[in-house]
């Protein structure tokens, strides 16, 4: 973790995912292009140029939808939480697949070199094809960077070093990148298309996109704990029904997330954000008996809310009680780090 | 659109500037940054290049300061 830096931290479950994701985004390329040979046979085939710039472009729209539907999904559905681990990786792969498309139409609208191609095709090409035509490329162009600016800090040095606030703010500029892309898509490609196919796909990706974000977050709050009863104690669900090594994430009235872990018969309770790069931990498991981040696999002690030895993060622990069947938490965070007695299950519970 | 050509020099340049201080931040610089890459591998510091160069002015600010800091 922040013992010393390396370029990748691989394990195997990274090394899976990498391939999946290897396999699937040359599948998809080499399917796009075979197809659109296949489908438009002379003389109305667009040229292999044309086929893989429109074959990188649509892949980086999939992944991009693809990976800002992961972290809604992951709190709707915890089979969808392996799918978070690593999607950095699959962050920067969209990133190298946007930038193959961006070079392949640089090149190819530049003339490969007899214009200047940026000028060519950011100034030039959209006056000098379509007069009138709002100049899509800059949308995509401004995208770029963003992603660039994105995929360029992914890693762990740049969380340490421009601090979490800024690395986050900076993180949440997708969301105007994806804007940008969808009108980048509205005002060029789909302004060729007579069938209407791709624009109503368009639409119904960015729409059921939105209304996966709002659902997940509409589910989240209604879900939210009942408010402090007698004392300061707070109901945070039954006792029975806890999966062992798993956790139920409990959100508090101030939107604040605290995961309930299940270690054998003992219940853990600790801040739902991860100390690296604010993954939920409680979509996590335990894991050789540390809790341990779906996202990169950051691993806490239940008891105490610190990295094993010689990691040294931390993160605030709460106090638990099980009485009546039910799991009652104190909502006050102790100082990160903090070690906490356990609340052993009844036996009726387990 | 008369300022695509201009923004884009600017651009240019800014990354041009940018790779020249990288180059040596990511060689040494970023030791001083921090301790954790004080050890870490070439292909650490590879991967990191593209960001320092992007975000250069603040990796050069925070190097000064990290050198000021020995230096007191």
């Amino acid at each position: 973790m922040t013992n010393a830096y390396a370029a990748v931290q691989w394990n195997r479950h990274k090394k899976v995912y990498d391939l999946l994701i290897a396999v699937g985004v040359f599948g998809y390329l080499a399917l796009f292009f075979l197809g659109g040979r296949l489908l438009f046979p002379p003389p109305d085939d667009f040229s292999d140029e044309i086929l893989l710039i429109r074959a990188f472009g649509t892949c980086a729209i999939l992944l991009l939808h693809l990976i800002l539907a992961i972290g809604p999904l992951a709190r709707l559905d915890a089979r969808f939480a392996p799918l978070l681990y690593n999607r950095r990786h699959l962050g920067v792969s969209f990133f190298l697949v946007a930038l193959v498309h961006a070079l392949l139409v640089t090149g190819y609208y530049g003339a490969f070199g007899v214009q200047p191609a940026p000028e060519a095709v950011l100034a030039g090409y959209v006056a000098a094809a379509r007069p009138g035509a709002f100049p899509f490329e800059v949308l995509g162009f401004f995208a770029l960077c963003i992603f660039f600016l994105m995929a360029a800090t992914s890693h762990d040095f740049w969380l340490a070093n421009l601090g979490a606030g800024v690395w986050k703010a900076l993180h949440m500029l997708v969301y105007l990148a994806y804007a940008l892309v969808i009108a980048h898509v509205a005002f060029g490609a789909l302004q060729d298309q007579v069938s209407g196919f791709f624009a109503g796909a368009l639409g119904l990706a960015a729409v059921g996109l939105i209304g996966l974000h709002l659902f997940a977050g509409l589910r989240e709050n209604s879900r939210a704990a009942a408010p402090p009863a007698a004392e300061e104690w707070v109901d945070a669900g039954p006792a029975a029904g806890l999966r062992d090594g798993c956790a139920r994430v409990v959100v508090l009235r101030d939107a604040e997330r605290i995961a309930v872990f299940r270690h054998g018969d003992d219940l853990h309770a600790v801040s739902n954000v991860c100390a690296h790069q604010a993954g939920p931990l409680g979509e996590g498991r335990i894991l050789d008996g540390c809790i341990t981040c779906p996202w990169h696999g950051y691993q806490y002690l239940p008891h105490n809310g610190q990295s094993p030895p010689p990691f040294t993060e931390k993160i605030p622990t709460f106090r638990l009680k099980v009485a009546g069947g039910r799991i009652l938490l104190d909502p006050r965070p102790l100082p990160p780090g903090t070690p906490v007695a356990p609340a052993p299950l009844s036996q009726e519970a387990v | 659109m008369p300022w695509i050509p201009p923004l884009l020099t600017g651009l240019g340049v800014y990354l041009a500037v940018g790779l020249v201080i990288a180059i040596p931040f990511v060689a040494r610089g970023v030791n001083c940054v921090d301790p954790a890459a004080a050890h870490a591998p070439a292909r650490f510091r590879l991967l990191i290049l593209p960001g320092c160069a992007a975000l250069w002015p603040l990796m050069l600010v925070k190097w000064l300061r990290a050198r000021a800091r020995r230096g007191a």
